[in-house]
């Protein structure tokens, strides 16, 4: 667990401070998204994580132990960290490379060259292809993977990303967000990431962690509270006009209770379970039915039909159970 | 005009009060003041039109030879290898070949053919890497704006590439005038002169005043283009400022 | 021809050869042992590098002769000064070089190391230097084969080395005897500007040859 405590940064020199008496606690195994408009002070903060920057005031608990308990270069080594434009040693191998936090904590050749075999495996490299390459000879995605498999190389209970994903195109991007979150699910890392795009907060965070010009926390929830209940004039601008459809993003089509199959289904379109609610409205409007034949179940059967009116209701339903429940 | 009464001849007047007639050492005041006109003063300036004349000659030759160079990219790699291997020719060495085989006679002519043929490598240089740094973006909306290829060099390339091409004149001046100190001893004059005559005489006095005041003008004329560079590029100036 | 020959063939002329080299080389390691710790020294602080830079282009500027004749009024004739004299011309370049090849590595390479826990001297020692190394043999590269020239100056200071020919072919009037020495100082620089070129390659670690043929 990571507990800021009233966190603040100010410059000397400067009278505003960047950061501004930031208190949250990030659980285990969840990942933080830090976001807002530039000058917001996300990645200072993510940055006193691992005492890249000192805070001015308040203290920064790791699992009730204050970060200033050991010194920053052994902090260092137990926190994985993954910048944008991924800083990776031009003049070592990607193995090298991505064995280097081993190599300080001193781990011996062969665990080493397991770890680094296993983690180019997890990113979706070949090892024996991959790792006695350059840094030069990759594309912007495999080494934004590299990248992260440096971070994730000592096995670090906690991980630092700041818009780790930022540097490739956006089809990369996706892709590269999908894996990780895969990943993810495997190695279960307290993660604190940070990006100014609210669209990859949403996909990424299990909590979101809002912040506005000059340091100060505006929301912190997860992102369905957020999106259903944004808590100031600040964040629902920030979310975008669009929120209702951003929740529908949240959900996927097999989580919904679907209506049966009843009659003719030849002239619906196929919406594919899998799809989240709002592609599979997307889907269906786009095509002038107001319902669509969901297939699935591995085979590509139907599983029901889902109509734009069930979609509806069940934001409305959303919402209002937000206000009855005082949300 | 009474000799003590020239403002040069005046301050080592007041140096000479200052030293003599306790002054032993090194320097004879005296006799500095007594022949700055004659002279010193006579041999920084023969120094300085020689350096002045040969890196003139340099440039007439490496800003076409440049410009062909950055265009037709083919060249380039061939007249990098000739001048460089001018370059690395030791001056002494270079004097002593233009001499003994080329069969020049003493005098001022083998000694600017030297200093010209070693600027060529920098000049070139700086004039080709000056245009490449020239955003292609700029030329493309000339061209689009209906300028010649001629006008887009000589209103645009160049003047953009004004300051690494300054840069390059800067180094081939300050590298000449150490090379033509050397020159002196197969009789192109300058500075050189003073100290070759001082060891010969065996009259620190004289070889001092070569040696420093030849350092002093490289400094100065290293430090004067240096301020010239950055004036040259104000844009470039005021980006630094912004950040 | 024959009496060009002949010069090689003096029993001098091994020694101040041997001479020419030493003073080099000597000259050429005292400038890495005082500009290279300087400019590890100056990284820290933007101010003392560009100081240091500025430094050091002044003293590119000066003459080499003129360094040797003011030095020897104050140290005596000889190869000792002629060291001296020569150490003091080879520091600008390999000091300049060190300087800047040291700043130049990328600002989020660095951090990424300090953010994964290498310590200062971890940074300097594995990911700085080796980066910088090929600025920096460039720049010794430069400083010595400057050194081998003005080395032929140290004949005017007592110091020997090949200048020795060249004067006494002059004096003598003899083509053969100047020629000897002013074409073994042109072939000894050119040596040392390729040898010194052949070194700067080997030093250059592969990833940034890959990284440099690739533009990136």
């Amino acid at each position: 667990m990571i507990e800021f405590k009233g966190v603040s940064k100010t410059y000397s020199g400067s009278k505003e401070p960047v950061v501004k008496d930031l208190s949250f606690e990030i659980p285990d195994g969840d990942i933080c998204v830090l976001v807002g408009p530039s000058g917001c002070g996300k990645t200072t903060s993510m940055r006193m994580v691992n005492r890249l920057i000192e805070p001015t005031n308040g203290e920064i608990l790791i699992d009730g132990q204050k970060n200033t308990s050991m010194s920053g270069t052994q902090l260092r080594r137990k926190i994985g960290y993954a910048i944008q434009q991924t800083g990776l040693f031009p003049h070592r191998t990607i193995g090298e490379n991505v064995g280097t936090v081993p190599g300080l904590l001193g781990w011996d050749k062969e665990r080493t060259t397991k770890r680094v075999n296993d983690l180019l495996d997890m990113v979706g490299l070949a090892p024996d292809q991959y790792r006695d390459r350059y840094p030069a000879e990759l594309s912007g995605g495999q080494q934004q993977r590299v990248g992260v498999a440096r971070a994730l190389a000592a096995d670090p209970p906690i991980m630092l990303m700041d818009e780790p994903f930022g540097a490739v195109d956006p089809i990369t991007r996706e892709s590269l967000q999908q894996e990780f979150l895969r990943i993810q699910e495997d190695i279960k890392k307290t993660i604190v990431f940070v990006t100014h795009d609210i669209d990859e907060a949403i996909k990424m965070g299990d909590k979101i962690a809002i912040l506005k010009e000059g340091g100060v926390l505006a929301q912190y929830d997860t992102p369905e509270n957020i999106l259903a209940d944004p808590g100031s004039d600040f964040v629902s601008s920030f979310v975008g006009t669009d929120r209702v459809l951003k929740r529908l993003s949240l959900l996927q089509v097999r989580d919904m209770d679907l209506d049966p199959v009843n009659g003719n289904s030849d002239n619906l379109p196929q919406i594919d379970e899998r799809l989240t609610l709002r592609d599979a409205l997307s889907e269906i409007i786009g095509t002038g039915a107001d319902k669509g034949l969901v297939v699935g179940g591995g085979n590509g059967s139907p599983q029901g039909t889902l109509s734009i009116e069930a979609i509806r209701a069940l934001s409305n339903r959303e919402t209002t159970d937000r206000e009855t429940t005082g949300g | 005009m009474d000799s003590s009464e020239d403002p040069p001849t005046a301050i080592l007047a007041l140096f000479q009060s200052e030293f003599a007639p306790e002054q032993k050492g090194l320097i004879d005041w005296g006799w500095l003041s007594d022949h700055l006109t004659s002279d010193i003063l006579p041999a920084l300036w023969e120094h300085i039109i020689l350096c002045a004349v040969s890196v003139g000659i340099a440039v007439v030759i490496s800003v076409p030879l440049g410009i062909l160079c950055a265009r037709y990219r083919r060249l380039y790699p061939p007249v990098t290898a000739i001048t460089g291997f001018f370059y690395t020719i030791p001056s002494f060495s270079m004097f002593t070949i233009l001499l003994f085989v080329i069969g020049f006679s003493v005098g001022k002519t083998p000694a600017i053919i030297a200093l010209v043929l070693y600027s060529l490598l920098v000049l070139i240089r700086n004039v080709v890497t000056g245009l490449d740094s020239v955003p292609p973006e700029t030329k493309d909306a000339a061209r689009g704006m209906g300028l010649t290829d001629r006008q887009i060099l000589l209103r645009v390339e160049l003047p953009l590439a004004l300051p690494v091409i300054v840069a390059g004149m800067r180094i081939a001046i300050v590298t000449v005038i150490g090379i033509a100190v050397i020159g002196a001893y197969i009789g192109a004059g300058g500075l050189g002169e003073l100290i070759f005559d001082g060891i010969t005489r065996d009259f620190p006095t004289l070889y001092l005043t070569g040696a420093v005041l030849s350092t002093l003008l490289a400094v100065t004329i290293d430090l004067l283009l240096v301020r010239t560079e950055r004036l040259l590029s104000p844009w470039a100036r005021r980006a630094r400022g912004a950040n | 021809m024959q009496d060009f020959i002949q010069v090689f063939q003096r029993p001098d002329f091994i020694k101040n050869f041997f001479v020419h080299i030493e003073m080099s080389a000597l000259s050429v390691l005292f400038g890495i042992l005082i500009a290279i710790p300087v400019a590890i020294l100056v990284n820290r602080s933007d101010a003392a590098s560009t100081f240091a830079i500025n430094v050091g282009n002044i003293g590119r500027a000066v003459p080499s002769l003129a360094i040797l004749v003011i030095i020897f009024p104050i140290t005596g004739l000889g190869v000792d000064t002629a060291v001296i004299a020569l150490t003091a011309l080879a520091i600008p370049p390999i000091l300049i070089n060190a300087i800047v090849g040291l700043r130049q590595v990328n600002a989020q390479t660095l951090d990424a190391a300090k953010g994964m826990g290498l310590s200062g001297r971890q940074i300097l020692t594995g990911i700085q230097v080796p980066i910088a190394a090929p600025i920096i043999f460039a720049g010794i590269r430069t400083s010595a084969v400057q050194v081998v020239a003005s080395a032929t100056l140290a004949t005017f200071i007592g110091g020997g080395g090949l200048g020795d020919y060249i004067v006494e072919g002059f004096q003598r009037n003899s083509t053969a005897i100047s020629l000897a020495g002013a074409l073994s100082v042109a072939v000894l620089a050119i040596v040392t500007e390729v040898g010194f070129g052949g070194l700067q390659r080997a030093f250059t670690p592969k990833g940034l040859r890959i990284a440099a043929k690739r533009g990136k």
